[in-house]
């Protein structure tokens, strides 16, 4: 008697898992992220810390800025090579402007202004103009790479502020400031994401332009916003990087670009748009950061850990269409049953 | 004929609309009224999707006026259009298939919740579209994606998205080209129920039959020009035809039947994805046909003979030869080829012009040592233009920029050039007009004559009737019956495809 409720109870919590996860729509990828962490502890005994796991977290916060902002981008099935360019010019704005004396606040909204105005400048001349994605995100990029160079001197510039370092380095609650900062920001953008006619038209102009376009979406307009959303964020991940160093440098950014793109990608984002979004992102962010963390821990030379991380990238993303396309088969011979 | 002017809902004068090399619409007319389905006729080419896209605001005419709703308006997107109570139901299937029905619906209009603008109230979009399809007496999971769904029913969805917002005017750009029986009723009784409510209805279609069924009006076009407006009442079908093509068609079905040769084609309870048990062949000289209802699993069928589809038992023979898997790649080998009902997805490469489109599936004619010939190239694209009546100045067109009829001509060509006699013909008429069909019939006589093999599936019962030499009926995944050219009438084939032919 005992015994079977016991056999019943187990599968309907199962099912109440499994519901779980369709509803908040986790990817298999975050499954990936805690086999990982089961792999490394095992591996290492250093890793499996919280004092680690924290650290962990903490160094993903700048990457996943930007990528959950590439993550609408490529959402819609393009792509922004400008992202990395634009947290090394934020980056070094701020100690700049605040070495100047600035108020706080000019130093706060002018690396912002400079991202958001790439990113108008991107989205314009893609969306408006025509012009083909990679070949104008290639020239913001060149352009934004040089400039931070030439306004750094070529040098790293450290600053002092109390405010600064506070943000990138101070806690509150135990928890770093900037992770909050970071929670706060996928948040709204995940809000957006699911909540707004915004969020529909980014998946919608993903799935077709034509048949957005023919539905009476604004795809001019929308594509531009994601742009620009795309470099404020990007400008922000920058800015964060400064305050955790209290200090810039004009190369900074040079991974982020394809960091990003790995991040979003791993997250089940596909380059052909119109599926995915950004809860993956932050799972395929912290895949990469576990992954880093795990790999020198088992004193991995860092030249390997590259190449194995290229390796992983590729395994999952395989595996990942491989899975999908065995959903849509069974799918279509559940339809089936229920029509005829 | 006579106009209600009081009544006029839409009013176009001299509508001009130039492609690059293509004069598509000159000088054309058109008057709507409310409460009525003008039926608007022409060949491939015409010019009738164009025309309508200049109402729903996608395109921008170059001359010409256009009065909606008693003013003169100049839409110069499809939201201005949507706004004025214009929607349109595209000729190509035009959703998203990521994404569910309910978010298909209400794309670009999706419901707000109350006194927040810009959020999605997705609770009320769900609802919203289930109310709205059983209303239309549609039986779907409105949170099911649409890559699940049948090409007939993802059509019922676009019917639904079109009259999800306020309506004055639909425009119906061939809805029923993907449809049969079931839901083409279903369809007009909708049809029947927005005239009732006064919506105007502009409906597109190459099946005559259609026409007097539901049709107030016709407008003939040919060539991009209006050619006449005339009551449905009066009509008459040959004459409509006549206006349509600019020439007399003396008989639709021409077949000069012969003695069938050997099997080449014959099945062993093959299953599959969704039939069981099939057991047909088909002998050099045939024409056999596969009737039934869509998603009785013709369709399915047909996939798993090409290697498309997994094959679950069974085998089949092919010129004696015994066959158990069989891939696409390969299919061309035993002389098979199918094709395929989804042309758009998998018959044709859009971007690129026409004669490489129909020569992609035979490229070894046209490349000798892997170097491109142009000479053969051009020729066969020549040929099929001609052959087929492609409306195309010449073969270079970009395939995209075809109307949607000729594209279908363009993936018949590309199969017919491959030179397998062993033929599987997906609903090969479909969207085609009845010139071209014609054309098409006298095409499949001849090849049958040749000692061709040609495996028809068609939901067109006329075309079953007139061109077939036997036919066999496949119900749920099961053939339920096999008639005889002698036997043959659509009364005994319904009675096969809906389960009730052993009873009579
Ligand atoms: N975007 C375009 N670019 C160039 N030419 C075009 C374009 N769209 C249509 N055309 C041309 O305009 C003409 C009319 O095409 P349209 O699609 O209106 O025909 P249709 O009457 O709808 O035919 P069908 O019955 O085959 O759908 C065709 O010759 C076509 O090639
Ligand atoms: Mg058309």
């Amino acid at each position: 008697m005992v015994e079977k409720s016991i056999n019943k109870n187990v599968p309907e919590i199962l099912c109440s898992i499994n519901r779980f996860i369709n509803k908040v729509n986790i990817p298999g990828i975050a499954i990936g992220d805690a086999l990982l962490i089961v792999f490394f502890s095992i591996m290492s005994d250093r890793f499996l810390s919280s004092y680690n796991l924290l650290s962990i977290l903490r160094n993903s916060c700048t990457l996943m800025i930007a990528a959950v902002g590439l993550t609408w981008v490529i959402l819609m099935s393009q792509n922004n090579v400008s992202v990395g360019a634009v947290v090394s010019m934020a980056a070094v704005m701020v100690p700049i402007l605040n070495n100047k004396g600035l108020p706080m606040g000019i130093v706060l909204v002018m690396p912002m202004l400079m991202g958001l105005l790439v990113g108008f400048i991107n989205g314009f001349l893609i969306a408006k103009m025509k012009f083909d994605y990679w070949v104008v995100t290639f020239g913001t990029m060149s352009l934004m790479t040089g400039l931070a160079l030439v306004v750094a001197n070529g040098e790293t510039i450290s600053t002092t502020s109390k405010f600064l370092n506070f943000i990138g380095n101070g806690k509150f609650a135990g928890i770093y400031i900037i992770i909050w900062l970071t929670a706060i920001l996928v948040s709204i953008m995940l809000l957006i994401q699911r909540k707004t006619k915004f969020g529909y038209n980014i998946y919608s102009i993903g799935g077709s332009e034509n048949v957005a376009a023919i539905s009476g979406i604004n795809v001019v307009d929308t594509r531009i916003k994601v742009h620009m959303i795309s470099g404020l964020l990007a400008a922000i991940a920058g800015m964060a990087t400064a305050c955790m160093n209290v200090a810039g440098s004009p190369t900074v950014g040079n991974d982020y670009s394809f960091n990003a793109m790995a991040a979003v990608v791993l997250g089940g984002t596909a380059f052909a748009g119109g599926k995915g979004g950004i809860i993956g992102t932050v799972f395929g962010t912290l895949m990469l950061r576990i992954l880093a963390s795990g790999l020198s821990m088992m004193d991995i030379d860092s030249t390997w850990q590259k190449a194995i991380i290229g390796l992983v990238i590729v395994t999952l993303i395989v595996a990942d269409v491989l899975n999908d396309q065995r959903k849509a088969v069974k799918g279509s011979r559940r339809i089936y049953r229920d029509v005829i | 004929m006579t106009v209600d002017e009081s009544n006029v809902i839409l009013k176009m004068t001299g509508i001009t609309k130039r492609f690059p090399g293509t004069l598509a619409l000159d000088k054309v007319q058109l008057t709507c009224e409310r409460g009525k389905v003008h039926v608007l006729l022409g060949e491939n080419g015409a010019g009738k999707s164009t025309l309508m896209k200049i109402i729903s605001g996608e395109y921008q005419r170059d001359e010409g006026t256009v009065w909606f709703n008693g003013r003169e308006v100049n839409f110069t997107n499809v939201r201005q259009a949507m706004a004025a109570g214009i929607s349109m139901i595209h000729q190509e299937l035009s959703l998203l298939p990521e994404r569910t029905i309910a978010q298909n619906i209400y794309l670009g209009h999706e419901p707000e919740k109350e006194g927040f603008k810009g959020i999605v109230d997705q609770k009320k979009m769900v609802t919203d579209s289930k109310a709205l399809m059983d209303s239309l007496g549609l039986d779907m999971d409105p949170q099911t994606s649409v890559k699940k769904l049948s090409i007939a029913q993802q059509q019922m969805v676009e019917v639904v998205k079109a009259l999800s917002q306020e309506v004055r005017l639909v425009i119906m750009d061939e809805p029923t080209s993907s449809l049969t029986s079931r839901e083409i009723n279903k369809l007009f009784e909708i049809v029947e129920r927005l005239k009732q409510n006064g919506t105007a209805i502009i409906y597109i279609s190459h099946r005559m039959d259609e026409i007097k069924r539901i049709g107030d009006s016709i407008t003939v076009m040919r060539d991009g020009q209006y050619i006449d407006t005339v009551s449905a009442a009066e009509a008459d079908l040959d004459t409509l035809i006549t206006m349509m093509v600019g020439r007399k068609i003396q008989k639709m079905y021409e077949r000069n039947y012969r003695e069938p040769g050997k099997v080449i084609f014959e099945t062993d309870n093959l299953c599959g994805l969704r039939f069981r048990d099939v057991n047909i062949k088909v002998r050099e000289g045939e024409i056999v046909s596969l009737s039934g209802l869509i998603g009785a699993g013709r369709t399915e069928f047909a996939k798993a003979v090409f290697g498309i589809d997994p094959i679950d038992a069974g085998c089949f023979k092919l010129y004696g030869r015994q066959i158990n898997r069989i891939d696409p790649t390969n299919a061309i080998k035993y002389s098979m080829c199918l094709l395929p009902e989804d042309r758009k997805k998998e018959g044709l490469v859009l971007q690129t012009p026409i004669k490489e489109n129909l020569t992609a599936a035979c490229l070894k004619k046209t490349f000798k040592m892997g170097i491109l010939r142009n000479k053969p190239e051009n020729e066969i694209g020549e040929k099929y233009v001609r052959e087929l009546r492609v409306a195309t100045p010449n073969a270079d067109k970009i395939v995209g920029e075809l109307s949607g009829g000729n594209q279908q001509k363009v993936v018949i060509g590309k199969w017919l050039e491959t030179g397998c006699k062993f033929l599987i013909f997906d609903e090969p008429t479909r969207g085609i007009d009845v010139g071209a069909k014609c054309e098409i019939y006298i095409l499949l006589d001849s090849l049958v004559h040749q000692g061709y093999g040609i495996l028809l599936i068609t939901s067109e019962l006329n075309e079953v009737i007139g061109i077939s030499d036997r036919v066999y009926v496949m119900k749920d995944g099961e053939i339920t019956g096999e008639l005889t050219r002698d036997e043959l009438s659509q009364d005994r084939i319904m009675r096969y495809a809906v389960g009730e032919g052993e009873v009579v």
